[in-house]
C-alpha cells in the first residue's frame, strides 16, 4: 500500500526521530512531521488513528532505519497538527483522533464553491449524496469520510451558509 | 615603447576574439587561462569592469555563477544549516543550468566561492578529507570546530567516543563543540543510535544528494 508514496529526506535520517534540543532546528524537524503525517494519511485514506497504531505504523516506526518516534514526541506532532486544524481528539483520553489533511474550513469552501457553480443554492441534499453521488464525482471532496465532512459543514453552518438537518435515514444538509 | 604597448594591446585583441567562445565553453581552458594570467600576475577576476572581464567575459561568467551558488545555498540552508559539500553543490548547479548550458567544473566553483568571500559575503571553504564544505551562513566555526566536520565527514556523523579516539580531546572539549554544532543549525542530534549519541550534518548526508530542490525551499530562497 506504501508503494507509490514518496518519503520525504528526512525519513531516512535518523536524528529525525529525535526530538530535537535545538529549537530552530526542533521548528524544522515539526514542521516535517506534520507535513509528513498529512500526506501519509491522504495516500492511505486514513481518517482516524489511535496512538497505539501510530506508535507502530510505518510512519512514525522505520523499521529499515531502526528508529522510532517516541510516544511522548509523537504527542507533540499531533498537539501541533492540532494547533493548525488538522487534528481532533476523538476521546477525553487522548488516545485516538481524526486527522484531517484539509481543514474542515477548507474542505467547507470547496463544497459551497461547488454548489454555487452548479447553481444548486436552496436545495438539500443527504451526505451520502454529497460524498458519493454521481454528480461529484470529479469533485475533490468526492469520498469524503463523514466525520470530516460533518465538521465541514459545521464550519459553513457557522458562517450561515448551510444548515444540517435531519432527513428520513440519516442526516443531511441545506445550502443557502 | 607605446608601439610595443601597441602590439602587445592587439595581440591581446586578437586573442581575446579567438578565445572568448573557448572561455565560456570550457572548464579545462578556463583552468589553464587563468593560470597563465597568474603567471604574468593578473588577475582577471579582480574588477568587473576590467579590461580581461570585458574583453573576454570572464567576470560576467564568474558573476552569474557566483549568483547560482548563493540560490542554491539559499534554497538548502533550511535543510543543512548553510553547509553543504562541494560535490552536492556542483551537482545542484549542474541541474540548475539544464541540459544546454556551458560546462562548470568543481573548480569554477572554487573561483566563484573565493570570488564571492572577497566580497565579504560570509561564504568560506573549508578542507575536508579530499573535498571541500561550503559554508554559506556566517557561523562561528573555529579550529575546533573545523577539525571535527572533517572527523564527521566520512560517516555523515560524530561521536563523543570518536573524537576522543581520534584527536585525544578531553571529554568536555568535545561535548562543547558538538554543542555548538547543534546550536548553529548544522547538527541533528539522534539518541537512538547504539551505544551514545550521534550527531549528523546534514550537509554531510549523502543520501540528500540524490534531493531535489523542493518547492518551499525554491520559495525559500527569493528575497
Amino acid at each position: 500500500m506504501a508503494m507509490s508514496f514518496e518519503w520525504p529526506w528526512q525519513y531516512r535520517f535518523p536524528p529525525f526521530f529525535t526530538l530535537q534540543p535545538n529549537m530552530d532546528t526542533r521548528q524544522k524537524q515539526l514542521a516535517a512531521w506534520c507535513s509528513l503525517v498529512l500526506s501519509f494519511c491522504r495516500l492511505h485514506k486514513q481518517s482516524s488513528m489511535t496512538v497505539m497504531e501510530a506508535q507502530e505504523s510505518p510512519l512514525f516506526n522505520n523499521v529499515k532505519l531502526q528508529r522510532k518516534l517516541p510516544v511522548e514526541s509523537i504527542q507533540i506532532v499531533l498537539e501541533e497538527l492540532r494547533k493548525k486544524g488538522n487534528l481532533e481528539w476523538l476521546d477525553k483520553n487522548k488516545s485516538s483522533f481524526l486527522i484531517m489533511w484539509r481543514r474542515p474550513e477548507e474542505w467547507g469552501k470547496l463544497i459551497y464553491q461547488w454548489v454555487s457553480r452548479s447553481g444548486q443554492n436552496n436545495s438539500v441534499f443527504t451526505l451520502y449524496e454529497l460524498t458519493c453521488g454521481e454528480d461529484t464525482e470529479d469533485e475533490e471532496f468526492h469520498g469524503l469520510d463523514e466525520a470530516t465532512l460533518l465538521r465541514a459543514l459545521q464550519a459553513l453552518q457557522q458562517e450561515h451558509k448551510a444548515e444540517i438537518i435531519t432527513v428520513s435515514d440519516g442526516r443531511g444538509v441545506k445550502f443557502f | 615603447m607605446s608601439k610595443q604597448l601597441d602590439m602587445f594591446k592587439t595581440n591581446l585583441e586578437e586573442f581575446a576574439s579567438k578565445h572568448k567562445q573557448e572561455i565560456r565553453k570550457n572548464p579545462e581552458f578556463r583552468v589553464q587561462f587563468q593560470d597563465m594570467c597568474a603567471t604574468i600576475g593578473v588577475d582577471p577576476l579582480a574588477s568587473g569592469k576590467g579590461f580581461w572581464s570585458e574583453m573576454l567575459g570572464v567576470g560576467d561568467f564568474y558573476y552569474e555563477l557566483g549568483v547560482q551558488i548563493i540560490e542554491v545555498c539559499l534554497a538548502l540552508k533550511h535543510r543543512n544549516g548553510g553547509l553543504i559539500t562541494l560535490e552536492e553543490l556542483h551537482q545542484q548547479v549542474l541541474k540548475g543550468r539544464g541540459k544546454f548550458a556551458q560546462d562548470v567544473s568543481q573548480d569554477d566553483l572554487i573561483r566563484a566561492i573565493k570570488k564571492l568571500k572577497a566580497l565579504g559575503t560570509g561564504f568560506s571553504i573549508i578542507p575536508v578529507g579530499g573535498t571541500y564544505l561550503i559554508q554559506s551562513v556566517p557561523a562561528e566555526l573555529n579550529m575546533d570546530h573545523t577539525v571535527v566536520l572533517q572527523l564527521a565527514e566520512k560517516s555523515g556523523y560524530v561521536t563523543v567516543s570518536d573524537i576522543k579516539a581520534t584527536l585525544k580531546w578531553e571529554t568536555e572539549r568535545a561535548r562543547q563543540v558538538l554543542e555548538h554544532l547543534l546550536k548553529e543549525g548544522l547538527a541533528w542530534l539522534d539518541l537512538q543510535a547504539p551505544g551514545e549519541a550521534h550527531y549528523w550534518l546534514p550537509a554531510l548526508f549523502t543520501d540528500l544528494y540524490s534531493q531535489e530542490i523542493t518547492a518551499d525551499e525554491a520559495r525559500e530562497a527569493l528575497p
